[in-house]
Order: C-alpha cells, then sequence, then structure tokens
C-alpha cells in the first residue's frame, strides 16, 4: 500500500511538472532558448579552446624544420638507412615531413655552384615558404631548381636548358631548369636537383649530408625525441632548430592564453544571462507560489517542483546546446583550419552538468524569495 | 501625462528594468571587450611572432657583382661592397618607420681563434641610436634574437674589447665565460684579445661563431663606418595577389595599384622602401618569417572573429529572450492601458521608450565593463594595454538598438495583439 502512495506522489509530481512545462509554451520556450544559448557557447568554446593549440601546431609547422637530423662526431655524411631508423622512432601521424639534403659542388654553364640533392615532393611539406616561379620538378625527373639569387647572376629564365657537371666527372648533363626558388636566405645561392640523381653522378650512392625533420611537437616533446634518437641510433645526431621550436612555444602559449580568458569571460557573461533570464521566468510566478501556498503546500514540495522543472529545462536545453555547439565548432575549425574535428564527450559532458546547474540555481533563488513571504501578501498582488 | 507614466512604470518596475539593463551592460560589455580585442589582435600577435626574428635583410647590392665578376672574396677593399653605418638610422626615416620595430647591423670575417678558422661577427648588442628626428632608440640583436640562451652575460656595446661566443664552438675550444681569446684577422694577420662575457646557444648556424662589437671589428679590418648586412625585424601585413605581383616587379603595377601598395605595410613594399632610404643597398623579404607570420596572423584573425560572432549572437539571444519574457509579466498592465482607452501604438511608444531608456544606461555602463575586460585580456595574455579602438562606439550603439529593438519584436507583436477582456480576466 505504501509503495502505491508513493507512487501517486510521484506520477503527481512527474505531472505537475509536464503540465507546468507545457501549459506556459510560450515562456518555457524562452527559458529553453535561453539554457541552449548558454550551452552552445560553453560547448563550442570549451571545444574550440582545447583544439587551437592542437590545430595551430600546424600551422606553426609552415615556419619550416624542427629538427635536424646531422651526422654524428666529425662525419660529413650519414647513411640513408640510419635516417629512416631515426625517423622510424616519431609518430607517424604527427610528422609533416622528412626532407634528406646532400650538399656538393657542381658548375652549371661552367661557372662552379653550390648544389643540394633532395627529394622535391618532401621539400614541398617541410618548407612551404618556398617561392617558386616555374613550377616544381616532376617526380623522378633530371629538372633541377635553382635560387634566385644565381638566376639573376646568371639570367636564367625558368625552362631553359643548362649543362651540369660534377668535378672527377667528365661527362655533361643537359638539363631543364624547372623553377626558380625565392626565400630570403640561403636557398638562392644553390641549385636543387633530384637526390638520386645528385648521388648517382657523385657516386654517393645511399648517402645524405642531413635530414630536416618538420614535425607538430612541443619543445619539451622534441627534447624527448632528440635524447631518444641520440640513444638508440648512434651516428645521428639530432638538433633541435631552437629559433623555430622556441618562438613557436612562446606564441602558441601566448594564443592559449587568449583563448583561454576570452573563453572565460564569454562563459561568464553567458551564465549571468542565462540565470537572469530563469529568475525572470519564475519570478513571474510568484502568484501561483502564494495560491500553492495558500492552499497548504509546503515550501519543500514548492521548491522542489520548481527545481524539477529548472532541471529538466536545463538538461533539455543542455542537449540541445551541447549538439549547437559542437556544429560550431566544427564550422569554425573547417573556416579557419580547413580541418574537422572529433567529437569529445567529456566536454559535452561538461556542457550539460553546467548547464543543469546553473539553471537548477537560476531556478532556486527566486522561488527561495517568494516562498518566503506571506501567501497572502504576493495573492494582493504586491 | 506620456512622461508621468514612463516614469511610473519605471520606478515601479524598478527592479525588473534593474535585471534587464544589467542584461544589456553584460552583452554590451561582451561587444566591447571582443571586438577591442579582435580589432588588436592582429598587431599583438604579430609582435609576439617577432620571436621569429628579422623579416628583411639589407645587403649591398654591389657585393655580389663584385665577388661573381672580379672574383673578389669578400674582405678588405672594394667600397660598393658594403653599407655605410651612419645609413642604418634612415631605416627609421622611411613611410613605415614605426612598423620597423628592431634592426641590427653587421659585420663578418674569418679569422684564426685558437687552432681553426671561425666565423667573426660584429653587431649590436643592445644599442641606444639617436635619428636625426632627435627620438632616441634602443635596439640590437639581444631584441632580435629572442631565442638565444646566454651563459653569462649580453655584451655591452661601449665594452669595446668583449665577445660572446656560440656554444659549440666553446665546447670544441675550451673556452669559458670570463676567458680571453686570442684573435688573428685576415688582411695583415693583425693579432686582438677579446674578453669572453658570455656564451649563447641559438640552436642555429651562430653556435660555431665569435660574436664581437661593431667598432671592434671596424678597427681590426680597417673598414670604419662599414656594415657588411643589416637584419630588420618590421610588422607587416600578411601578403595578398597585389603584393606578390609588386614584388616580383614594382613597375609592372599600374598608378593606382602602386599607390596601395606602397602605402600598405607588405613586406615588399617596406623591403622598397628600405632600397630608397639605404643607398646602394638590396633588402630582401626573409620568406621563412614573412610568409609564415602572414598565414598565423590570419588564422588567429579568423579564430576570433568566429569567436567574437558566436559570443555575440549568444548576448544578442539572451537579452532578446529577458525582454520577452519581461513583456509577457506585464501584460495585465497593458491590457488595463488597452481597455482604458489607450491605443496600440500608445503603448507600444510607451513600452520601446522604456526598453531604450534601459538600454542606453545598460550601455552605457556595459561600454567601461567591456573596456575593463579587455584590459584585462590584454595585460594578462600580452603583457600590454589593448588599443581602445573609437570605431567600436558606434557599432557598440549600433548593436545596442539592434538587438534591443529585435529583441522586444516578439513582445511587442504578443501586445497588438491582447485582448484586454481576456488578460484583465486572467487567462
Amino acid at each position: 500500500m505504501a509503495g502505491d502512495k508513493k507512487m501517486t506522489k510521484y506520477s503527481m509530481y512527474t505531472k505537475m511538472i509536464w503540465h507546468a512545462l507545457l501549459r506556459r509554451r510560450s515562456r518555457m520556450l524562452i527559458a529553453l532558448m535561453a539554457v541552449a544559448i548558454g550551452a552552445t557557447v560553453v560547448s563550442g568554446l570549451v571545444t574550440i579552446y582545447y583544439d587551437v593549440p592542437r590545430q595551430m601546431g600546424r600551422e606553426f609547422r609552415s615556419y619550416g624544420a624542427n629538427l635536424l637530423l646531422t651526422p654524428a662526431g666529425d662525419q660529413q655524411i650519414i647513411s640513408e638507412s640510419l635516417v629512416s631508423n631515426a625517423t622510424s622512432l616519431l609518430q607517424a601521424d604527427k610528422l609533416i615531413g622528412i626532407a634528406p639534403y646532400l650538399y656538393d659542388r657542381v658548375k652549371v654553364n661552367e661557372q662552379p655552384l653550390q648544389v643540394a640533392g633532395t627529394r622535391f615532393q618532401s621539400v614541398k611539406k617541410v618548407s612551404p615558404y618556398w617561392q617558386i616561379r616555374g613550377n616544381w620538378p616532376e617526380d623522378q625527373s633530371e629538372d633541377i631548381v635553382i635560387g634566385a639569387d644565381i638566376a639573376e647572376r646568371l639570367k636564367i629564365e625558368p625552362g631553359q636548358q643548362v649543362t651540369l657537371t660534377v668535378a672527377g666527372n667528365d661527362t655533361e648533363k643537359k638539363v631543364k631548369v624547372a623553377g626558380i626558388v625565392r626565400t630570403g636566405g640561403p636557398e638562392e645561392e644553390f641549385v636543387f636537383l633530384d637526390l638520386s640523381l645528385l648521388q648517382q653522378m657523385l657516386h654517393k650512392e645511399g648517402v645524405v649530408s642531413i635530414a630536416q625533420v618538420s614535425i607538430t611537437a612541443n619543445e619539451a616533446e622534441l627534447t624527448a625525441l632528440t635524447q631518444k634518437i641520440g640513444q638508440q641510433v648512434p651516428g645521428v645526431a639530432p638538433r633541435l632548430v631552437k629559433q623555430v621550436t622556441q618562438s613557436e612555444q612562446t606564441v602558441l602559449g601566448k594564443l592559449q592564453a587568449l583563448v583561454y580568458l576570452v573563453t572565460i569571460v564569454v562563459l561568464l557573461l553567458t551564465l549571468i544571462c542565462v540565470a537572469t533570464t530563469m529568475m525572470a521566468v519564475v519570478t513571474e510566478r510568484r502568484k501561483e507560489i502564494g495560491l500553492k501556498k495558500a492552499l497548504g503546500a509546503e515550501n519543500r514540495s514548492i521548491i522542489l517542483e520548481f527545481l524539477g522543472e529548472g532541471l529538466a529545462l536545463g538538461a533539455l536545453g543542455g542537449l540541445m546546446g551541447t549538439i549547437l555547439g559542437f556544429f560550431f565548432a566544427q564550422a569554425v575549425s573547417v573556416n579557419v583550419f580547413g580541418r574537422i574535428i572529433s567529437f569529445q564527450p567529456l566536454i559535452a559532458l561538461l556542457a550539460l552538468v553546467v548547464s543543469i546547474v546553473v539553471t537548477g540555481l537560476a531556478c532556486l533563488i527566486p522561488v527561495k524569495i517568494a516562498t518566503d513571504v506571506e501567501p497572502a501578501i504576493v495573492l494582493r498582488g504586491e | 501625462m506620456f512622461w508621468q507614466m514612463l516614469k511610473g512604470a519605471l520606478v515601479r518596475q524598478s527592479r525588473k528594468m534593474f535585471m534587464v539593463a544589467i542584461t544589456i551592460a553584460l552583452g554590451v560589455s561582451l561587444t566591447t571587450a571582443m571586438l577591442n580585442v579582435m580589432l588588436d589582435v592582429g598587431d599583438k600577435v604579430n609582435r609576439e611572432l617577432k620571436a621569429y626574428g628579422a623579416n628583411i635583410t639589407v645587403t649591398p647590392r654591389a657585393a655580389s657583382v663584385l665577388r661573381d665578376i672580379y672574383g673578389l672574396e669578400s674582405g678588405p677593399g672594394g667600397a660598393g661592397q658594403y653599407l655605410q653605418e651612419a645609413d642604418v638610422g634612415k631605416l627609421k626615416t622611411i613611410f613605415w618607420a614605426n612598423n620597423i620595430v628592431g634592426f641590427a647591423p653587421s659585420l663578418e670575417t674569418k679569422a684564426i681563434a685558437g687552432t681553426g678558422d671561425v666565423t667573426v661577427v660584429g653587431t649590436w648588442f643592445n644599442r641606444q641610436l639617436e635619428l636625426p628626428t632627435g627620438e632616441v632608440v634602443e635596439t640590437g640583436i639581444k631584441e632580435l634574437k629572442s631565442w638565444w640562451t646566454v651563459e653569462g652575460n649580453w655584451v655591452s656595446d661601449t665594452d669595446i674589447n668583449s665577445a660572446m661566443v656560440g656554444s659549440t664552438l666553446a665546447h670544441k675550444l675550451g673556452i669559458h665565460t670570463g676567458d680571453t681569446v686570442e684573435l688573428v684577422l685576415p688582411g695583415d694577420s693583425r693579432r686582438e684579445k677579446v674578453t669572453v662575457q658570455g656564451l649563447f646557444n641559438s640552436g642555429g648556424p651562430e653556435d660555431e661563431q665569435i660574436f664581437v662589437t661593431l667598432p671592434f671589428l671596424q678597427k681590426a679590418l680597417n673598414l670604419e663606418g662599414k656594415v657588411g648586412k643589416i637584419e630588420v625585424s618590421a610588422i607587416t601585413t600578411p601578403e595578398n595577389d597585389l603584393a606578390r605581383k609588386a614584388a616580383h616587379d614594382p613597375q609592372s603595377l599600374s598608378l593606382k595599384d602602386w599607390e596601395t601598395w606602397y602605402c600598405t605595410a607588405y613586406v615588399s613594399s617596406i623591403a622598397y622602401q628600405i632600397e630608397e632610404a639605404v643607398s646602394g643597398s638590396r633588402a630582401k623579404p626573409v620568406r621563412q618569417v614573412a610568409e609564415s607570420e602572414g598565414t598565423i596572423l590570419q588564422k588567429t584573425q579568423l579564430l576570433m572573429l568566429l569567436i567574437t560572432v558566436l559570443s555575440l549572437a549568444g548576448s544578442a539571444l539572451g537579452i532578446s529572450n529577458l525582454l520577452t519574457a519581461n513583456m509577457m509579466e506585464r501584460s495585465r498592465e497593458f491590457g488595463l492601458l488597452k481597455a482604458l482607452g489607450a491605443t496600440d501604438g500608445d503603448v507600444l511608444l510607451l513600452t520601446l521608450t522604456e526598453i531604450i531608456l534601459t538600454g542606453l544606461a545598460g550601455g552605457v555602463a556595459g561600454y567601461f565593463l567591456g573596456l575593463g575586460f579587455a584590459q584585462i585580456i590584454g595585460q594578462n595574455v600580452f603583457g600590454s594595454a589593448v588599443a581602445i579602438n573609437m570605431m567600436v562606439i558606434p557599432w557598440v550603439i549600433l548593436s545596442v538598438i539592434l538587438i534591443t529593438l529585435v529583441g522586444s519584436l516578439p513582445a511587442i507583436r504578443m501586445l497588438l495583439s491582447l485582448r484586454p477582456a481576456a488578460v484583465l480576466h486572467g487567462r
């Protein structure tokens, strides 16, 4: 029997909340919207805050290599197998690219010049700042790229044929200049050609002078990586490009702090906005509270009823907002960084909990005030 | 009568109107803070990106020609191979002078230290430079190479016989801070002694070099008043098609395009102006730094813009919501007014004036609150104040009016459809 009574009590409670929500459709819609907007902002901004360092870190890779693999000791060259041993220790999903370089001297149209053998497809990834007039050479072709300073001096235009000779090898090679590179740096004084071709011409098969690595990692991770490579691959001396790594750390840190503070400020203001709207909606019902009290309802049951309403609103609005917020963060990520983000269940949970708690609290305050006054005064319309 | 009613409504409803005013104030403060931060974030991040070092290098125009045609390697002789140190200050006289945040001239030579060849660089470390305008600027590699970690002290420019040694070289030659190093300089094999003030780690080729003061090296090489290179760090606008076209050949632009290009802080136009100011020079943008800066700036600005839009939309909806809730609550009052003979227009005028007055009060308070928020963000993140942009004010005023008016639209629609009898009856 006791159980039955309890059942009816609960069903009555649910019925009252349900009716309160339905009967006052337009008011509740307003409250629901307020909560949903709040939750959208919470989940959207927090997702962006967590995602920015990762996404921005990738953008910072446009500064070029942040890790160099150099020959250990007094060696001038390093074998390609050692380089691939070292790079196998790096996480593949964080790796942007590895560009090997073999430096030597060649003669172009009888002018002695510095030459670098490399893989153009990797250079494109590692050093995206190279400005090429003309085209990048096709893979496996014998086309070359020359620095802007040399081009200006020797009056070479893209598409032109030049003769290439190396010391100790009398055979001349006619090659086409595919493009002219401008970087504002030492690259403008170099001739670039395919690594295998240069190795073959110099009889230096399977060796390189240096390998440039571009990887998304912060300074601490990079330092750990260099130690790991130094220990596990003897013959390779990994070095950090400090100008790039340290500056990235500073700028990225500031950016994250910026998004963090903005998120906090926006969150605070949004929550206050949600709370005031909820309070306005509940304050309006003082008369109803007065009537219930006059009919003999206890303060506790009135508070419980309003709290139930608030929590239901908070949960529904929170759910809507969380989904909307994720789509917003997704839109930002696609527009700004051109990449999609994955759904973070923890953030969704956080947004849901925050909206339920805030709505609940915002309901409680005006109800508490209303239940504290005499029903007669409220009903009279004061 | 109208003003009396208005006053009555505002006083009677003071608590509710106060709440509306607070919500509007919060919304406006958010607008103000976000707009101010958004407009200034480019400049702030740009300054942070200066940590990547120089984005323009200035070299003598004749240097490469002399070397290539006459086979002269760098060293004494051939006046055209050098820039004048006196011209360095002219960098701060160009149109975009305020965008040049740091620069350092340098002179390089090969010398023998201990047993092997080393590169010796003479430069400004941290120099007070008086400009032709009478202004004094502080500049040098201490500011330009912010990523160097120094063990010991930075060299002071007045302390002529002191030097800093790169960590790799110091390790190889067993040099410590406080040691004296003898350098054998080229030409007439002069021997000069320098005291090592500090060792530095740059993570680049500088780690194998010795840095000395510029006057010391100029005297030792008999090149008084000459420099070989100037590194310049400038705040620039991200490149676009116009800038790329101009960088290739400025003469190919039409007069109008040329003016736009010249008067925009593109790295190429700043480099062009440096060439005009410093005689016989050639200024080249360092693509690695210039290009990446552009990308990162654009992404940051776009990110802030989208966050601003989200927060603005959020606060607009919040305000609109509260206004609607507030109006619904007062339907009985409006019903009575209508029953007493007030036309729809009268009621509308009364409520709108009420809302606008409240909005104005909230808006003014919110504007100043927002400036405070913007400063908190600026101080905490960048350690400097966010510039207060006057352009924000009309936007804020416009948004307050729009948000309050559009926000009260649902409420107004409800007011107009009120049937006095039904409302007074209590439905």
